[in-house]
């Protein structure tokens, strides 16, 4: 209960700044929902293509990168964390991309809906193979294909940081901070 | 003699404190032991179903071996399954090797197991793993995810029940050829491999 108590108050605090912020009439309502709906393109991929994004061959910054699905519990609620990062690092030099497994059905409606109500920004994919085996097993030999899952590759393309399940914010954070912070360095 | 077997006692205790801590940090970075090797034995072990009652592995196999194949309730990739692994049930259980499913997340209790048997006509057994001890000694951390065992335990094939969730999209049936390639006395061509499902998520 001591614990609680504080953050009832903050959540109740919260509803209350929240609720009179957008409960006021807006006065273009036109305007706001489209604002509130970023344009969100989901580009379908291969094997092929997907390999190609993991090699960098012409990278030349670090490049993070998410498994996740529309229909996976702790991908959903690990993405904001991850939108989170992508906006604070993409400018310090990470980019970031978002792959989803979802059914290809799902290109058009699930997949955009979910990334416009997280206000997500990164390049989002949705990787289309009759086969992920191989895929699974190119990417990381002891991953199992369990979603979500997140690598962290170098400017030279080289794994330096994996999670299955879901992230950890922190740990991912510092492990992002030490790449970026490298670069930074070399580049004085 | 008796200062050197103090510093042996001290070194000895030292080693597996270190041990120890190290194991600590391991788990709780989650990191899962990896499966066991194709060709392995897998010891007996004993879980229990829904219901509360312990069954051990000897127990449930059959006569030709077993499938054990780790399940969730609320994993929509598992349930895409439902129906394939309970004819998979049906159609080996004459043929001598039963199906056993494991439900390793801790969020799932024994009553949501014995309710989602029931509203999805599963008639296999459904053992639940609330320490993942089972899941971590056959290193699953996804479901679905199958292994298939031979009369001796012997592991000869893990990983999917087949290609894709969708059943109208499979064309490749790795676990049903690995349990009919042993059936004719023939070696598993392929003895893992891989799809996309949920987490398992440990206690």
């Amino acid at each position: 209960m001591t614990v609680a108590r504080p953050f009832i108050l903050v959540a109740i605090s919260l509803s209350i700044i929240l609720l009179t912020n957008f409960a006021a009439p807006a006065q273009s309502p036109k305007r706001k929902s489209r604002a509130a709906k970023p344009s969100v393109v989901v580009r379908e991929i291969d094997a092929t293509s997907l390999a190609a994004i993991l090699k960098r061959e012409s990278a030349a910054r670090p490049l993070l990168v998410n498994f996740w699905a529309t229909w996976c519990d702790p991908c959903r609620e690990e993405f904001p964390e991850l939108v989170k990062l992508d906006q604070q690092f993409r400018p310090k030099g990470l980019d970031m991309i978002a792959v989803s497994l979802d059914d290809f059905a799902d290109i058009k409606t699930a997949v955009p809906k979910f990334l416009r109500q997280m206000r997500a920004t990164m390049p989002a994919y949705l990787l289309n193979v009759p086969d992920p085996d191989p895929i699974i097993k190119s990417v990381d030999p002891r991953w199992s294909g369990a979603l979500p899952a997140t690598f962290l590759y170098d400017a030279e393309g080289h794994v330096v940081y994996k999670h299955f399940g879901r992230i950890k914010p922190l740990e991912l954070r510092a492990e992002i901070e030490k790449l970026v912070g490298s670069k930074v360095v070399m580049s004085q | 003699m008796k200062k050197n077997a103090i510093t042996f006692l001290l070194a000895t205790i030292f080693v597996i404190a270190g041990a120890v801590v190290a194991s600590i940090a391991r788990s709780t970075e989650g990191e899962v032991p990896a499966p066991p090797a194709i060709g392995a034995t897998i010891e007996d072990f004993t879980l229990p179903d829904a219901d509360g009652k312990e069954h051990s592995l000897n127990s449930l196999k059959g006569k030709n071996g077993s499938v054990l194949i780790f399940v969730a309730t609320k994993c929509p990739v598992s349930n895409g399954y439902n129906e394939r692994m309970e004819k998979l049930a049906q159609d080996y259980k004459a043929r001598g090797i039963n199906v056993i499913g494991i439900n390793s997340n801790v969020a799932e209790s024994a009553a949501a197991v014995k309710a989602h048997a029931a509203q999805n006509n599963l008639t296999f057994t459904v053992l639940k793993d609330p320490a993942n001890k089972v899941a971590d000694r056959l290193g699953a951390t996804v479901t679905p995810e199958a292994y298939f065992l031979d009369a001796n335990n012997k592991l000869l094939y893990r990983g999917r029940i087949d290609n894709a969730k969708d059943p109208a999209q499979v064309n490749s049936s790795e676990l049903r050829d690995a349990i009919e390639a042993t059936l004719a006395g023939k070696p598993v061509a392929k003895t893992t491999a891989s799809a996309f499902g949920c987490t398992i998520k440990r206690a």
